[in-house]
């Protein structure tokens, strides 16, 4: 009960923010000029060059299933840090923990809050994705689950670094490194190219093994408008990556947890 | 009768940056509010009333000593499910109205679901908040959200009040209003902490007080205690028989005319004798008491004397 209910309000508290509603505006309308390079391929379609059109439609839902998703993570970790610190800031923590809320419960509310910000933005993203597929004359065939999951493991991993970082430091600076983060995290991803350089190639390992992979993480991989070309994952390996994803967000939560129970909790 | 608030020893020391200059907040203070008791928490700005709250709150950690709520340690919910407390300042989420927020707090306080909305309406009539249900708080006056701060700390029907500067905000209307709802729950029983800096109000309703200065503990007891001065008593007699008068002067007494006749003010140990005396003399005696002195007088006794303006 204390949980939804702060989840809840941490989700209304989001949906009447006046930044996030700009933002999301500008977003959208920039998402909806890939609509020219999906016309064009229906007019290449049309003018009998199916491949090509298949092509061109695949490389757009790509760029935007990149786009989305790495705003995505942006989002998440902004969301995350602004939820705990503005209620730091405005002094209403004081009146929620004078109820009988665990410090831990009112975090993981707020984490819960983020999380739903986060399905309801999945749900519209991908609405639009398949609604500019369907523009483009063609079809995604991969399971909808997998693009729901997928990054929503991604993003509450996101979402529970910045939550643990904002316990200790101001939030844009724990937006700033959660960003950094995502940034890093997407350079050590292995590409298949040798690197020559022996201390790069170390600290690359170290990190790629420290880090969540996004690679792994990425719903981009399943994402396929050709039905033969869907990669036969089993479902132990979507288990397995799923929970690989969600270890770190717990680790994250837990060690969040932890530093926001010894936290003076005044208004900043 | 147990004690509703133990602070034993209680210190905390404010630390400005990484290994930056120790600032203490309290040393050492101790007292203990029983229940059932309204006990006023004074003290000038900066002597530690905030920091004693948010300690008792869970807010904040005590750097030494060791303090109870309730017989719980401060934070532990079983404590919170009993207290109500109204912070200094209230802050709000600005898009609610009244009744969202008052349904947001009722759901974390644990309040039945059939009961909540009967209790919110209750309250928002007892803090004369009834018709701007639907007002958003954003647009609510000072004292209309620090009204709806202490219908907020009432929903859970606690056993313990805490408020820091309730009556902040408010008009002389507003203030009355806020001192009769807390001798109210007084007379059912409750018990209150009252931190205030508006003495005469205080001294009208606290039974006790707590008077902190820079972090110390200076003055603490009932009020009767803290006011009675201790060695002068008042009478009030209708007159005084000019046979009296002579004895009254090698008593070393003071006069004073006063519309309902004349006070005395005279050695405790006389007053006996000097009732004595005006009665054989025919002098009606109208009141006799321990001469007190105003909560202001004691508190810049005890306070002013620290703080050199």
């Amino acid at each position: 009960m204390i949980l939804r209910t702060i989840a809840f309000n941490t989700f209304g508290t989001f949906l009447r923010d006046k930044v996030l509603l700009v933002v999301a505006i500008l977003f959208t309308c920039g998402l909806l000029l890939m609509l020219t390079p999906l016309l064009i391929a229906r007019t290449v379609m049309a003018a009998g060059n199916p491949a090509q059109a298949q092509s061109m439609v695949l490389g757009t839902v790509s760029v935007i299933l990149i786009f989305t998703s790495g705003f995505g993570s942006l989002l998440a970790a902004w969301a995350a840090a602004d939820s705990v610190a503005t209620e730091m800031k405005s002094g209403t923590i004081l009146a929620v923990m004078a109820r009988p809320v665990k410090r831990w419960e009112f975090l993981l509310g707020k984490f819960f809050g983020v999380m739903l910000l986060m399905c309801a933005y999945i749900a519209m993203m991908l609405t639009l994705t398949y609604l500019l597929t369907v523009i483009g004359g063609q079809r995604i065939h991969s399971a909808p689950w997998l693009l729901v999951l997928y990054p929503l493991v991604r993003y509450s991993l996101y979402a529970a670094l910045a939550m643990m970082l904002v316990t200790w430091m101001h939030p844009l600076m724990a937006w700033g490194i959660t960003t950094a983060t995502a940034v890093v995290v997407m350079i050590v991803e292995p590409t298949g190219q040798p690197v020559k350089n022996v201390a790069w190639r170390w600290i690359k390992n170290v990190l790629y093994t420290v880090l969540p992979s996004s690679g792994l993480l990425s719903e981009d991989r399943f994402l396929t408008i050709k039905e033969a070309a869907i990669k036969k994952t089993g479902w132990l390996d979507h288990v397995t990556t799923l929970a690989y994803g969600l270890d770190y967000a717990l680790v994250l939560l837990l060690l969040a947890m932890w530093s926001f129970h010894a936290k003076s909790l005044r208004r900043d | 009768m147990t004690a509703a608030i133990e602070f034993e020893g209680v210190t905390k020391v404010y630390r400005r940056g990484w290994g930056g200059q120790e600032v203490p907040a309290l040393t050492q203070v101790s007292f203990a509010v029983n229940s059932g008791e309204v006990c006023a928490f004074l003290g000038p700005n900066g002597a530690g009333k905030t920091t004693s709250i948010s300690i008792l709150m869970g807010f904040h950690a005590a750097d030494g000593g060791a303090a109870r709520v309730l017989g719980y340690e401060p934070g532990d919910v079983r404590a919170k499910r009993q207290i109500g407390f109204v912070p200094e300042n209230f802050a709000f989420y600005k898009h609610l109205n009244a009744v969202k927020l008052l349904r947001f707090h009722a759901a974390l306080a644990g309040v039945a679901l059939g009961e909540t909305d009967a209790r919110i309406a209750d309250l928002l009539g007892k803090v004369k908040l009834s018709g701007y249900e639907t007002l958003k708080i954003g647009k609510y006056s000072r004292g209309m959200v620090q009204r709806l701060g202490i219908a907020q700390a009432l929903l859970g029907d606690p056993q313990l009040l805490i408020m820091d500067e309730p009556t902040s905000g408010l008009d002389p209307a507003g203030r009355k209003e806020v001192r009769d709802l807390i001798l109210a729950l007084k007379a059912a029983g409750k018990t209150i902490f009252l931190s205030s800096h508006l003495l005469s109000e205080v001294e009208q309703i606290c039974d006790k007080a707590i008077i902190i200065n820079r972090g110390r503990l200076v003055r603490e007891g009932t009020m009767q205690n803290l006011l009675t001065t201790g060695d002068k008593a008042e009478v009030v007699a209708d007159r005084i028989p000019p046979e009296i008068a002579v004895r009254l002067d090698e008593w070393g007494a003071t006069t004073e005319q006063m519309p309902n006749g004349v006070k005395i003010l005279l050695p405790l140990l006389r007053k006996r004798e000097a009732v004595e005396a005006l009665w054989a003399a025919g002098a009606d005696v109208v009141s006799l008491q321990p001469l007190k002195s105003s909560l202001e007088e004691l508190y810049m006794q005890v306070v002013g004397s620290e703080n050199p303006s």
